[in-house]
């Protein structure tokens, strides 16, 4: 009898609340990637919900993925691009169904059909940018700063910042060197370690979550920061510049994927959709400082968005820019390894 | 000197726990948005709070897991401090052990074996991942808690019921439960604050399917200062302090 | 007669729970230790061929370090909470009897108020432009801001904070079984205060001692979101190192490798505990 009423419990326990599934759309996204008025825009137009979860790096979007595999119900994710390729050929997207797909013409021609996805198969571009220097010039005296390199003088000890993102920091340490940011070479990248160790005494901080919060807090002065947080940031705080840095900025481009298991796919084509909307577009590329790859989107822009030099470089600023490349999981276990060395040592 | 020196000694230390949690409440309040300054007093993060969909799903998500995590521990580790009293079996001494191993544990080892063990049995992810978890933890503390209630349990009230011709079964049920009835309670409302609090287990075994406030919450302070999670803790704050004070006056009560 | 009816309600509990258990703990467990001596594979996480490569891994020097600096962090913690947990137990366990009920509670209040808010109200107090600065500014003790978070200082202020309770507790509860009679004992027989705390006093509380070591060092070596809140990610402990290979770098064996240590260590602190005390229990009869 007892032991009846205690299945009885306990089956009522398990399948209490899975029993009710709405139609909802899970968004697995960057964290601060996304303006909240599009999600309840989005929520309001069609009725589904969205639930949205966000990472701070393409690798613990991607482990996660793996990891849930069958039972993972995220719908739509935003890896970057060397990570489209990556998850591309290792089957773990869904194609993207083109005819459910509005305003896809309206993307730059530049940006679509690239090599981490021919004809875009599999993925559309979200938004694009680049990580370059952060300077608070409230705090800093004397030389302005130009360069990453500079990062390693002594007078900013203790005040300097780094994305928590194992390939830009490498990517910064391989540029100083004068190699490329996307090297498999292992003698490169320890060369890059040794290099990277001797800033590490002077770093407060690595973060990858709001990279523009120790500056804005008063905790860091110089460092790494991404376009679109500098924007946000200097909305708070004036005098916290985003500078092209001499060896070249990082430029990376992030785009809507949907999971190989995804629940919703349906409700993920219409989310894209809505998104391509060129006013939806420049809504987002207005509130969070990114550049939106869709150009009819870019004519609504206010003037102070279209023309900031951060948010959308111009041909001088991408001089030695670099693009993000898929470098396979051999290296990536080279970086794997100097990079947890890194960040616990002094 | 040897009575006021050990007095100023704990005041201090008192002080120095309490700071944090007052600071919390009264920012909660706090009108300005940079965090560290006072703006005036206002309501507007509580307000913020309520208004936040995703944040109130989440709340409900915690207290369901908690309720029903809680609850399913307490009947099982109810069911097995009895056995331990009463019964002599084989491996009882194992039992004990194994449930002391799990309470001390730490809380990422017990993590990443569940995770193994639900991605083995293709457990999806979720509601029944979190419970199961949940309960494993929350287990040794009930046990622990009862038990110690039945040690200090007059053993001849069961033997006269049973001489009165009681079945085990009811003499469980009418003189065992009641006189344990406040170690469940206080074994139930530990279970419940531990699911409530738990991040680090949670981080392994929850997927996008049931998401709970204490994710919610670290990816919140992860991002900054924001000073909706200080109106977020002071909540859970009075909420703890409801729960905790229940079960001590529950416990007081019991022993009269 | 009783046999019969006691016995399905007796099996019904026996196998819930040995079900729970074996199903819950041991197996996962044996699955953690099993994974560990795999090999690690991109795509489907684990492979063969069986090898100890993970826990050769763990002693390449350059983890080792990480490894070092974490046990030194949670050393550390533990170390203070000793410190300021042993006077306290024993100042607490001085206090008439009414107040001590009271006091106990305000100590566990805060363990049931929940810990990432806890730490990140730390944070508010910490940060460059926190409380603490501008309480030090305005009195004029400090010019400058002192560089408080994103330090191994602040993961260990963390740290304390979080699991002080749970030294002071255990310790609380030896002093209150000391036996005062053999303190004047001791003292009768000429032994100065020194000597009392160093022969009678310190073995005495041993079994508190070092139950609250292990309540304290093995989450200090786990609780990865304080150095995430407070230490800039970086000053990383044991947690941070298993949670980035499971849910990060996809190292499995490593990972599991690393949670083996754990296991090790807390198995060694409680054969560790159940020696002192009985040690103590033979000198007491």
């Amino acid at each position: 009898m007892k032991k009846l009423a205690l299945a009885g419990m306990l089956a009522v326990g398990l399948t209490g609340c899975s029993s009710e599934e709405p139609q909802v759309l899970n968004l697995y996204n960057w964290s601060e990637y996304m303006p909240q008025e599009v999600l309840d825009r989005f929520t309001e137009e069609t009725g589904i919900p969205v639930v949205y979860t966000t990472y701070d790096s393409n690798e613990a979007m991607y482990a996660r993925l793996k990891l849930l595999d069958d039972s993972a119900a995220y719908d739509l994710a935003v890896p970057s691009t060397y990570y489209v390729s990556k998850m591309r050929q290792e089957d773990l997207l869904l194609p993207i169904d083109r005819s459910k797909i509005e305003g896809f013409d309206n993307l730059d021609p530049e940006l679509v059909n690239l090599d981490i996805d021919p004809e875009n198969k599999f993925s559309v571009p979200y938004l694009w940018g680049t990580t370059g220097l952060a300077v608070d010039t409230a705090d800093i005296e004397g030389e302005p700063v130009t360069a990453w390199e500079d990062l390693w003088q002594d007078r900013f000890d203790g005040r300097v910042m780094l994305t928590n993102d194992m390939r830009e920091v490498f990517h910064v340490g391989l540029r100083v060197l004068g190699y490329s940011g996307n090297s498999t070479n292992p003698d490169e990248i320890e060369a890059a370690y040794e290099k990277l160790s001797e800033l590490i005494p002077s770093v407060r901080t690595f973060n990858s979550d709001a990279p523009r919060m120790p500056y804005l807090e008063g905790e860091t002065d110089v460092g790494m920061i991404w376009n679109g947080e500098a924007v946000m940031g200097k909305d708070t705080m004036e005098s916290l510049e985003y500078v092209y840095p001499e060896e070249g900025i990082i430029a990376w481009l992030d785009s809507f994927v949907i999971p190989k298991n995804a629940k919703n796919p349906e409700a993920a084509h219409q989310f894209i959709s809505f998104v391509l909307q060129p006013e939806i577009s420049a809504l987002i590329s207005e509130e969070i400082g990114y550049a939106t790859p869709n150009l009819a989107a870019r004519d609504l822009l206010p003037d102070e968005v279209a023309n900031n030099r951060a948010s959308y470089p111009n041909a001088t600023d991408m001089i030695n820019a670099e693009f993000q490349t898929d470098i396979g999981d051999d290296a990536l276990q080279v970086y794997a390894k100097y990079w947890e060395m890194l960040k616990s040592g002094r | 000197m040897t009575r006021w020196l050990p007095r100023t000694y704990l005041t201090l230390v008192y002080i120095l726990l309490y700071v944090p949690i007052v600071v919390l409440v009264v920012f909660s309040f706090n009108e300005s948005r940079t965090g560290y300054a006072w703006g005036g007093l206002s309501l507007r993060w509580y307000e913020a709070l309520f208004n936040n969909r995703a944040m109130v799903n989440a709340m409900w998500n915690s207290l369901w897991l908690a309720l029903s995590a809680a609850t399913v521990s307490t009947v099982i580790g109810a069911l097995t401090a009895l056995a331990l009293h009463r019964y002599r079996f084989r491996g009882k001494k194992l039992l004990n052990g194994m449930l002391f191993v799990v309470m001390m544990s730490p809380e990422i080892v017990l993590a990443i074996s569940l995770l193994a063990l639900f991605l083995l049995v293709g457990l999806q992810l979720g509601y029944v991942s979190l419970l199961l978890a949940h309960v494993t933890f929350c287990l040794p503390f009930v046990v622990i808690t009862v038990m110690a209630r039945l040690s200090g349990f007059d053993e001849s009230l069961p033997e006269a019921a049973r001489d009165l011709g009681a079945s085990d079964f009811t003499m469980t049920r009418t003189v065992l439960i009641p006189v344990i009835m406040p170690a469940l309670l206080a074994g139930w409302l530990l279970g419940f604050t531990l699911s409530l609090d738990d991040v680090v287990v949670s981080t392994f075994v929850s997927g996008p399917s049931y998401e709970i406030l204490p994710l919610r919450i670290y990816s919140m302070v992860r991002v900054g200062l924001k000073p909706e999670v200080n109106a977020l803790g002071t909540l859970l704050l009075v909420f703890s302090l409801v729960m905790l004070m229940l079960s001590q006056w529950i416990l007081i009560r019991s022993k009269r | 007669m009783h046999r019969v009816m006691q016995q399905p309600f007796k099996t019904a509990v026996l196998i819930l729970v040995w079900g729970w258990l074996l199903f819950l703990v041991l197996a996962p467990n044996l699955l953690v230790v099993g994974a560990s001596v795999m090999t690690r594979d991109p795509v489907s996480f684990l492979s063969l061929p069986l090898n100890l490569d993970a826990y050769r891994q763990l002693f390449d020097p350059l983890y080792l370090e990480v490894f070092l600096h974490s046990l030194y962090m949670a050393a550390m913690t533990t170390l203070v909470c000793l410190l300021i947990g042993y006077p306290f137990a024993w100042a607490l366990s001085k206090v008439g009897k009414q107040r001590q009920l009271i006091l106990i509670f305000l100590l566990i209040v805060p363990f049931w108020t929940n810990s990432l808010v806890r730490t990140y109200a730390l944070k508010l107090i910490l940060a460059t432009n926190g409380l603490l600065n501008s309480a030090l500014m305005s009195i004029g003790l400090i010019d400058e801001p002192l560089q408080l978070l994103y330090t191994e200082g602040a993961v260990i202020i963390g740290l304390v904070y979080l699991l002080l309770p749970f030294m002071i507790l255990p310790l609380y509860s030896v002093f209150e079984d000391l036996k005062q009679e053999l303190l004047l004992a001791s003292h009768d027989l000429g032994a100065g205060r020194l000597s009392t705390f160093i022969h009678v006093i310190v073995p005495l509380t041993l079994p508190g001692i070092l139950a609250g070591v292990m309540l304290v060092l093995l989450p200090a070596m786990g609780l990865f979101f304080v150095p995430d809140i407070l230490g800039g990610s970086r000053n990383l402990l044991v947690g941070n190192v298993i949670k980035n290979q499971f849910l990060d770098a996809r190292n499995w064996p490593f990972g599991a490798a690393a949670s083996i240590v754990l296991t090790v260590t807390m198995a060694f602190l409680m054969f560790a505990h159940r020696l002192s005390k009985r040690r103590i229990g033979e000198e007491g009869a």
